[in-house]
């Protein structure tokens, strides 16, 4: 079976600014939700723009639907719906005259299906898209990019500015897309807003994808956050350079850190002192992220960065 | 009915400037062509211009004042008609792909099963359209105006200095249009497009009274809009041919240009 994203060392770049990718190698399997995040300016729509040949890459190559992304560019459009993440439209039309218009450069539509998504979105066609709020053109995009029933979506940020009600309803959609064996690829800052919708995440940060795993074995591959108590004080020492361990503190007798991967090293250490409690405290995928951000050097101020950016920025 | 694709949503676009173009235009040739008696008998405007003497001639007087086709020539062929139409090309028509590009739309067009050439070529067909439209008026104008002052202005001359000025406003509009889909920047591929209109109007004019610039006048595409004197002599075909293939050979650089860019997000 065809992928419906594949790039092959998918590189843009644009000189020292950093804005660019490098060396992209990502597949997304059809029939999946994926989630592909990273902070702002990491290269997510840089990425996205790429595979729409919006922009050219400097190097490497990439499918879309086992369609080169140049040569077979009106073929892979037929085909596959995109909301951009500055979403624009045309604001001197009304959202039923511009979804008049993309239908008609799409050839044909479902008039039934587009009414209902209408509904279930609760958009008012009526108004000029420029008097419109950046949720309700939100809502515009989004109903244009699935009344054609693609058989691949790429939503850039797609749920900023939806109220609550409107994103589960988008939700739903992008479930339904899926159950009808569409593949839908989300691009976000935040992984809270889509872990629960994902099968598979990548993780992009500085133009390279770190990491492309399910949401199942990123959560196995949990970071945990232990507290240790042991029977009388501890020098930090002991625990010092362990392979996975990060955030080390010692307090007198108790010890917290979180750890990586395989719990044995820390254990190991820690045997050698009389253990009296030990704790383990699930993490969200937002501190999986994060342990993934702070990959490049390890420090605790790097990954509270990142997470306040993204607070920031939501 | 006008959403129905690239062209047509363009003609949409332009309808408005177009309307007001053309009834301007169209108005100041129709109020010349009824007021011509009224003015020729206040006014000897053919001795006014021999006063003028050569600087009559860097306005583009030629032929004879006192006649209806001398008077337009001068008063509108010459510069004020130009300007509008480049007006409507340059200024409006061509900063389509850039303006598309400066507000985002292109990344959603270009998502639906529509090439890049294709945009390009549809829009262009929308100016030309409305240019087609706005002398159309100019025409229709000028031939009604004249039969209503009873003045002599043949019609198919009128035709002729209509085509050439579409043909000239083409010229301009390829050039803003090549720079717009070269660069994605509106505002120099108005002002580029403005600015040579400007310098080749110049070179032209001057050309009349300094005699050193005659060797340049043929860079100038205003030579040949203006040298033949349609409006009295009837369409060229060799000066038509290079305004046609300036705006032919302006068109594929936009064509290529915008094709192979990487599109401003």
């Amino acid at each position: 079976m065809t992928a419906a994203i594949e790039t092959h060392k998918l590189t843009k770049w644009y000189g020292q600014k950093s804005r660019g990718i490098i060396d992209v190698d990502l597949v997304v399997e059809t029939g999946q939700i994926f989630g592909f995040l990273g902070p702002n300016g990491a290269g997510k729509s840089t990425t996205i723009r790429l595979l729409f040949d919006l922009i050219r890459p400097t190097s490497g190559s990439a499918q879309v639907l086992g369609l080169d992304i140049h040569h077979d560019r009106l073929a892979i459009d037929r085909r596959v719906s995109y909301v951009p993440g500055e979403l624009s439209l045309y604001g001197d039309l009304t959202g039923r005259q511009l979804l008049t218009y993309l239908g008609n450069l799409q050839g044909s539509v479902d008039a039934d299906y587009r009414e209902k998504l209408i509904q279930r979105l609760d958009l008012d066609t009526r108004k000029r898209i420029k008097s419109l709020s950046r949720g309700n053109k939100q809502k515009v995009g989004l109903v244009a990019a699935f009344m054609i029933r693609p058989e691949l979506l790429i939503l850039d940020e797609p749920t900023a500015g939806l109220d609550p009600f409107i994103q589960l309803e988008f939700e739903h959609l992008c479930e339904e897309a899926r159950s009808e064996g569409r593949t839908v690829f989300i691009s976000s800052h935040q992984l809270p807003e889509v872990e629960h919708l994902c099968d598979r995440v990548g993780i992009i940060r500085e133009g390279r994808l770190l990491a492309v795993e399910s949401i199942a074995a990123l959560k196995e591959r949990a970071l945990r956050r232990l507290e240790i108590d042991f029977g009388g004080p501890v020098k930090a020492e002991a625990f010092a350079n362990l392979p996975g361990v990060r955030d080390l503190t010692v307090e007198g007798a108790v010890l917290k850190c979180t750890v990586m991967g395989s719990l044995d090293a820390l254990v190991k250490a820690a045997a050698r002192f009389e253990v009296r409690s030990l704790r383990s405290i699930d993490t969200s995928l937002e501190e999986i992220f994060l342990a993934y951000y702070g990959a490049g050097d390890g420090t605790s101020a790097d990954a509270q960065a990142g997470k306040e950016a993204s607070h920031a920025a939501a | 009915m006008l959403l129905r694709n690239v062209f047509t949503k363009t003609v949409r676009d332009l309808r408005w400037p177009t309307f007001w173009i053309a009834l301007g235009m169209g108005a100041m040739t129709a109020y010349f062509a009824i007021l011509f008696p009224t003015y020729s008998k206040i006014l000897d405007v053919q001795s006014l211009m021999a006063k003028m003497g050569p600087l009559a001639k860097l306005f583009g007087a030629s032929g004879d004042m006192n006649t209806l086709t001398g008077f337009l020539h001068l008063e509108l062929f010459s510069m004020i008609l130009p300007a509008l139409m480049v007006v409507l090309t340059a200024g409006i028509g061509s900063g389509f792909t850039a303006g598309e590009e400066s507000r985002g739309t292109i990344d959603v067009l270009l998502s639906y099963p529509v090439s890049r050439r294709r945009i390009v070529l549809e829009k262009s067909l929308a100016v030309f359209l409305a240019c087609i439209v706005a002398a159309s008026i100019t025409w229709l104008c000028g031939v009604v105006g004249a039969a209503i002052s009873s003045s002599a202005l043949p019609a198919d001359k009128l035709a002729a200095a209509c085509v050439m000025l579409v043909l000239l406003s083409l010229a301009f509009g390829s050039i803003a249009l090549a720079i717009s889909a070269a660069t994605g920047n509106r505002g120099a591929s108005i002002g580029v497009a403005v600015g040579l209109l400007v310098v080749s109007y110049l070179i032209d004019g001057l050309a009349n009274i300094v005699d050193g610039l005659n060797s340049i006048r043929w860079i100038s595409p205003f030579k040949y809009y203006m040298a033949g004197d349609p409006l009295r002599n009837g369409i060229s075909l060799g000066d038509a041919a290079v305004l046609a293939g300036i705006t032919a050979v302006f068109l594929i650089v936009s064509l290529i240009a915008f094709d192979r860019r990487d599109l401003a997000s």
